[in-house]
Parts: structure tokens; C-alpha cells; sequence
């Protein structure tokens, strides 16, 4: 934009196109996939059987895998389920993480260093399986939606990244607003917390596309039908194309077209989530707090 | 620096006590919705049964209908769950930390280790409860859940076999040639139908044979009466092991030969699940080995017929070779699951009962119908005592399986369920098979059969592509011996299977 008014020799500008090309090469192949995914899941079963396994662009549209995904009553349920520990899982994390790593971020808290350390501790051990199922299960959670939310309520790793986010607002906020009277949580909320927008962000998709890729808890923990996350019914009816279960005679073995339907609803929603947060991850951090 | 210490302690007592606040709140509000797995002070109007399982594809409660009828049938909630690939992992971690669920399913090997531990109920002095369930699979199949004279578990009685040589006819009729019925022949067609463009594309696109790995030879092995590799089993009254059978080398050289002739698919070796069925629908491959399901579920047929309205595959039977001809290996020792019952039940005779009756059921006349076929008059009508399945069995029967916990008449049911591919299922049933007794040999300890399992078929496979030489066939047989400790198998088998009478 600001060499519009310097003149740009012929090589500038070739150099630019050959640059577009190549980012557009890249974003093409990141895209490839996916439309697969999308082509397989809209066309009929035996028109891509036709072409060897592969269908770009659809010749022939059909709905009927979504249709009937769609009419079991497991998927829209299981649907359910995974909005939930998503939207109300994410919650809890953010304000746990939040409470966290905020006095962990103070340097003039006592004990720092020890908190630190049995935080990083968990980071690099943590009691097995079948320790945390026991846990679980003496806590009354098995078989209830918290199992999927509560076990995993805090990340270290999410904990760390934030402390450090914290650390680097300038100590001047913090002693401006206690000069004006503001007590650690009003701190906290109304001065931390609106500067804090791209990592709690980052920290919340990182937590919100782990709840939605819910898997290995729900396995453990539910056997509940009613509460299996959506991650758990796709694969179950992708995964009805293994060695043993092809065996078996009353198998329906789902259609390519089935599969990739289960996985475009298993992944769109998520997918539209990233670009409404992506601005927050190239944001500055502190745009417009202190001037001079 | 002590002012310090004691604002640490502080400030780590408040963040436990913010955890368990949080923990706390959310068990009031659902806790009181989990199976009390106990089972003490419940009552007995209200017993849930937790079941779990391998498989796939329940649907959710109220889409149910096996579920509700089982209800109403005992008197009792039937909670079944399944998960396909992570159920080693889910039942070993609800063993481990106690949390059994009242009738689960296991294998051989597990119930070896968990009878063991003491895990599993002894159904023997319970025998006359499930009477029901002893008469529906049979002596033959109570034996074979027994660990030292004790029954651990309900057997679900095996299958019969399914899978054969399947070869496309009208490939066969535009080259005017007969389908193969020695090995010899077999190998003629296979390269007719890789050279001579039996599809009449013009283009060299297409192969002889195809199957899911060393399956895609099984009736290869069977000419040669030899089982296939790892395999125990009688010749002329003789336990024998594959590896030792003399003709396994002149098998494995004709296998080569195959295969050096470029009649094979090239990726047969690395061939998982399905991916061969997929294959030769897409029309490259001219024989394939595979089970009627398959490739002749209606919904398979209308994938055949879709890529190529002329494709028509027909069985083929078994190539004639010096031992005659052999459908390939059938174990017949083995089960396709077995059901067990956690020791813990002991202590709620109660909920003990429910499982009984819920086993006796589905034994039942009555219940063993409904997991079969469904419910009466809306899955199928009964014609002079004939079953007569409905359209909605073939939609929504998928899953009934799930429920047949002591199993099912295999052939009756096929051909109820199945009546269309009757002659395909028949034919499958009745060819002849070399009879493995691998099912009824627990594995010896000092044996990993995993890693010489991977070790065998690494090197069978080098055999046959001619990547290490056959003259060195004994030196393999001697590091699987020694290395891999395959003497202790061959001995645990000789062994078990003179004990159990099946070896004279």
C-alpha cells in the first residue's frame, strides 16, 4: 500500500506473481482434502466406486447419506452432548486457567515458585489411567456428562502460556490501578482481562477443539449411549470397516459416502468457529494502552 | 522467608479447596443418575444391568427395540454399550479399578487371565440356573469356556465358514474359457485374466487374484493339504503343525510362482480390512478370496452393478492339487466371543438372577427370536412356525447381533435372514476345509505369540516373493523355534490337545 506511489519496475511485480502463485498452489493443497471430503460425501456411492475411489467435483449430487445420518436419533443427540461439554466445558476452563495462572503471573505472591512447581510437575507426570479412573469414579462422575469437563478442567501447558501473557503487561497498569483504588479482582477483571482478549482466545480454541474432539474420556468414563460425544458415534460408524467387524454377517458396512458425510458434520461446525478467532491470534497485544 | 512458607501453604489450601467445591457441586446435581455398581440397599424392582461389548453401530435407547423388549421381557434394565477398537482398553481399566459391569465380553486369553486373578464368576455350581442357556450352544461349547474343569464363561457358538474363491464370469466368457478347477489351471486363467485384457478396455489395467493377504492363497495351501501358517492340525490321524508339513514347501514354491508370474495384485501384502472387496469392485481383479457377504449383500451387488452393469461373480470351487482340494483353514476350537460374569456379582444375588434370566431368555424360544429377527409382526411374521422377515429387519436389523449374547442356529438364521444369498451360503458351508485346532490350545507361557506371529508371516511373505530362498525354509523353522520360542507352542499343543482327547 505505501509503494503505490514509488514506481515499481516490471521485476517487482513478477516477482509478486510468482509469490501468489505459490501461496495459492499451497492454499490449494490444503484444500484438497477437504473438498474430497465434501465431493465423496455428496456423491453417490457407485459413481465414486466408478473412478477409482476419487471424486472431485461431483457429477451427480445426492443428499442421502446426510439424510440419513441425520435421522437416527444418536447423531443429532450425540450432537447435543458435544455442543455441551464444548460451550460449557470451554467456560469452566477459562475461568480455572485464568485463576490460576493470574496470581501465578504476581511475582510478589508467596510460595510461587512451589505452586509453579506442582504445576510443571503435572505437565510431566501424572498418575495412569487407571489411578485417574478410580478418581473418576470415587468422585461419582462415571457415567455423567462432567466426566467429559471436570477430569480436564485445567491444562498445565494452557496455564504456563497464560502466566507468561500476564507477566508481560507492563507493571505501570497494575500500579495506575492500584494508585486509583482498584482491589486485585477488580484488576483482574476490568485491566487484565479486556488486554488479555488474544490469549484467551488462543487458549479458549485450544481448549474448545479439544472438548470437541472428545474422545478418549468418553470412552473411559461413559457408557451411558445417551452421552456418547459425536466423536464417538462418527468413529463408530467409520471404524465398521475393520477386519473383525467386516466378519461379522449382520454388518451393514456404511458406504465411502456415508463416512464422509459423518465427517463433514463431525468437522464443519469447528471448522466455522477458527475464522471468527483467527483476527485475535494476529492482533497486537497491548494495542493503544501505553502511549509513550 | 517463614512469613513466606505459610502464605504457600495458604494460597495451596485455597486452590485445593476451589477444586473440590467445583467437584463437589457437579456430583450433587448428577451423581445420583450412576449405576451403583455394589448393588447393596438397591431395590429389587429396580435392577440395571450394565453390559459391555466390541462392536459398533447401537442406536441410541429409544431407537432400541431389542433393548425394550429384553426390559419388558425380565423385568429389568439392560444397559448394553459397545465400542469397537478401544474395548481391550475400556474393560481392562473397569477390571483394574473395580468397576465391573454385571456381563461383559472376552476372549480365550482373557478369560485364561482374568479367571486367574479371580475376576470371573465360576458358573459351575450355577450350571442348573442357566439351563436354558447350556441346552441352546451345547456341551461341546460350555467346554470350551472351562479353565481347569471350571466354566467361566457363556460361549457364543463359532460360525461356519464363509469365505471362497469368487471369479468374475463374464470375464471368463468374453476370453471363451472355462473356470479353473486345478491349480494349474487356476494359475492359466489368473494370467489370461492379467494379459489378455479381460475387460476389453484395451488398456493392460487388470489382474488375476486378490485378497487380504495370505488369504488371497488360503485354497492355494489347501491343494496342497497343508493349513495355513501356525496352524495345528490332523493328517491321517497325526497332529501336525503347518511349518513341519512336508508339502508347505512345495506350497510356498507354487505361491511363488503365482506370484512371479505378475497374476497377483502387487499390493496384496498390505491389503487391510476391505480394501480388497473395494478393488475388485472397481473391476482389476478377475478372483478374489472373500466371504459372501460381501459381495453378495444387496447393497454390494448394486456397487458391483453400478461401476459395471455386465459384472457377475460367481464361487468358484477350490483348485484341485496333489492332495485334492481344500477350501482353505478352519479353526473349528475357536469362539467368536464369550460372555462373563464379574465375581463381585456374588455379593447381589439379586442382580445374579436378572443376569440368568436375561441369559435364559435370549436362550429362550421366544427371546432368541427377538435377537434374532426382532420384534413379532413388525420384523418379521411367523408362517407355519416359519420365520418370515420383514423389509424392516433388513433396515433395522444391523445391530441385533449385539444382543445375541449365547448366539444363534448359524444356519438357520443366515437363511432366514439372508434367504437371497441362501445358495451362496450353502455352498461356503459345505466345502471341504482342513480343520485347524488352534482354538482349543491356551497359550503357553514363555510364548509371545504376537511377535512370532509378525516374525512368521514377515518371512513367509519374503519366501513367496522370492526375497530370501527357499532352501533356507529349515533355518527359519529353527529361529522360530528357538528365538521365538515356538517349541513351548508345539509342546502346550501336543500336550492340551492329547489331554482333551482330540489327539490320539
Amino acid at each position: 500500500m505505501g509503494g503505490r506511489n514509488l514506481v515499481r519496475g516490471i521485476e517487482d511485480r513478477i516477482f509478486d506473481y510468482i509469490i501468489y502463485f505459490f501461496l495459492a498452489l499451497v492454499g490449494l493443497s490444503a484444500i484438497f482434502p477437504l473438498l474430497f471430503v465434501l465431493s465423496a460425501s455428496l456423491t453417490p456411492f457407485g459413481e465414486v466406486l466408478k473412478n477409482g475411489g476419487y471424486i472431485l467435483i461431483p457429477k451427480t449430487l445426492t443428499f442421502d447419506a446426510y439424510k440419513e445420518l441425520l435421522s437416527q436419533a444418536r447423531i443429532p443427540k450425540a450432537f447435543g452432548v458435544t455442543v455441551f461439554i464444548t460451550v460449557v466445558g470451554t467456560f469452566i476452563n477459562l475461568i480455572l486457567t485464568t485463576l490460576m495462572a493470574y496470581p501465578l503471573s504476581r511475582k510478589k505472591l508467596p510460595g510461587r515458585n512451589f505452586l509453579l512447581f506442582i504445576v510443571v510437575f503435572t505437565l510431566l507426570f501424572n498418575g495412569g489411567i487407571v489411578p485417574t479412573y478410580l478418581i473418576v469414579k470415587g468422585t461419582g462422575l462415571i457415567n455423567t456428562i462432567w466426566a467429559m469437563i471436570v477430569p480436564n478442567a485445567i491444562w498445565s501447558f494452557n496455564v504456563l502460556i497464560m502466566k507468561s501473557f500476564f507477566e508481560n503487561l507492563p507493571e505501570d497498569l497494575f500500579e495506575a490501578a492500584r494508585i486509583d483504588g482498584a482491589k486485585e479482582f477488580r484488576i483482574l477483571w476490568q485491566i487484565v482481562l479486556p488486554l488479555s482478549l488474544p490469549v484467551m482466545m488462543t487458549i479458549g480454541l485450544f481448549y474448545m477443539v479439544g472438548h470437541w474432539n472428545e474422545f478418549f474420556q468418553a470412552i473411559m468414563y461413559v457408557t451411558d449411549r445417551t452421552l456418547q460425544p459425536l466423536q464417538v458415534v462418527v468413529r463408530d460408524i467409520l471404524l465398521q470397516n475393520s477386519d473383525q467387524l467386516s466378519a461379522n454377517v449382520d454388518n451393514m458396512v456404511p458406504t465411502v459416502t456415508m463416512q464422509m458425510a459423518a465427517v463433514i458434520i463431525a468437522s464443519v461446525p469447528i471448522i466455522l468457529v477458527y475464522p471468527f478467532i483467527q483476527k485475535h491470534f494476529t492482533k497486537g497485544m497491548l494495542l493503544g494502552s501505553i502511549k509513550g | 522467608m517463614r512469613k513466606r512458607f505459610i502464605g504457600s501453604i495458604i494460597s495451596l489450601i485455597l486452590m485445593v479447596s476451589l477444586f473440590l467445591v467445583a467437584c463437589s457441586s457437579k456430583e450433587e446435581t448428577t451423581g445420583s443418575s450412576t449405576s451403583d455398581s455394589s448393588g447393596n440397599g438397591e431395590a429389587s424392582e429396580n435392577i440395571e444391568l450394565e453390559i459391555i461389548s466390541g462392536g459398533n453401530n447401537l442406536p441410541a435407547p429409544e431407537d432400541d427395540v431389542i433393548k425394550q423388549e429384553l426390559e419388558k421381557a425380565i423385568g429389568a434394565e439392560v444397559n448394553l454399550s459397545v465400542v469397537s477398537s478401544e474395548y481391550d482398553n475400556q474393560l481392562n481399566v473397569r477390571l483394574a479399578a473395580g468397576d465391573f459391569p454385571d456381563l461383559f465380553a472376552v476372549n480365550r486369553q482373557q478369560i485364561l487371565d482374568f479367571s486367574k486373578k479371580g475376576l470371573l464368576l465360576d458358573l459351575t455350581p450355577h450350571m442348573e440356573k442357566i439351563q436354558s442357556v447350556v441346552d441352546f450352544i451345547g456341551e461341546d461349547n460350555v467346554t470350551k469356556a472351562k479353565v481347569d474343569d471350571k466354566v467361566f464363561a457363556v460361549t457364543v457358538p463359532p460360525q461356519i465358514p464363509y469365505n471362497t474363491y469368487w471369479i468374475r464370469k463374464d470375464w471368463l466368457d468374453n476370453l471363451g474359457i472355462q473356470a479353473p478347477t486345478t491349480v494349474d489351471e487356476l494359475l492359466a486363467v489368473a494370467s489370461a485374466f492379467t494379459q489378455d485384457d479381460p475387460d476389453g478396455n484395451g488398456k493392460n489395467d487388470t489382474y488375476g487374484i486378490t485378497g487380504g493377504v495370505l488369504n488371497a492363497f488360503q485354497p492355494i495351501f489347501g491343494a496342497y493339504g497343508v493349513g495355513m501358517p501356525g496352524s495345528f492340525y490332523l493328517k491321517d490321524g497325526e497332529l501336525v503343525n503347518s511349518f513341519y508339513d512336508p508339502a508347505m514347501k512345495d506350497a510356498l514354491s507354487t505361491i511363488k510362482k503365482f506370484i512371479e508370474s505378475g497374476v497377483v495384485d502387487p499390493e496384496v501384502v498390505t491389503n487391510t480390512a476391505l480394501q480388497h472387496q473395494q478393488k475388485a469392485f472397481q473391476g482389476q481383479y478377475g478372483i478374489i478370496y472373500i466371504d459372501w457377504p460381501n459381495i453378495t449383500k444387496e447393497v454390494f451387488v448394486e456397487q458391483i452393478k453400478t461401476v459395471n452393469p455386465d459384472a457377475e461373480w460367481i464361487q468358484l470351487r477350490a483348485p484341485e492339487g496333489p492332495a485334492g482340494y481344500f477350501d482353505g483353514t478352519h479353526d473349528i476350537g475357536t469362539a467368536p466371543r464369550y460372555y462373563a460374569i464379574p465375581k463381585e456379582l456374588e455379593d447381589d444375588p439379586a442382580k445374579l438372577e436378572k443376569v440368568f434370566e436375561l441369559l435364559n431368555y435370549v436362550s429362550s424360544d421366544k427371546g432368541s427370536k427377538l435377537v434374532q429377527y426382532g420384534v413379532e409382526g413388525e420384523h418379521f411374521n411367523l408362517e407355519d412356525g416359519k420365520v418370515v422377515p420383514t423389509d424392516l429387519l433388513a433396515e433395522e436389523g444391523a445391530y441385533f447381533w449385539l444382543y445375541q449374547f449365547t448366539g444363534r442356529p448359524e444356519m438357520e438364521y443366515l437363511k432366514t435372514k439372508f434367504a437371497a444369498q441362501e445358495e451362496y451360503i450353502e455352498y461356503a458351508a459345505e466345502q471341504p476345509r482342513i480343520e485347524a485346532l488352534n482354538g482349543f490350545v491356551d497359550i503357553p507361557e514363555g510364548y509371545n505369540p504376537a511377535d512370532a506371529t509378525r516374525y512368521y508371516e514377515e518371512e513367509i511373505i519374503k519366501f513367496i516373493y522370492g526375497e530370501r530362498p527357499l532352501s533356507e525354509y529349515e533355518d527359519f523353522v529353527a529361529t522360530l523355534e528357538s528365538t521365538f520360542n515356538y517349541q513351548a507352542m508345539l509342546d502346550a499343543a501336543e500336550q492340551q490337545l492329547t489331554d482333551k482327547g482330540l489327539v490320539k
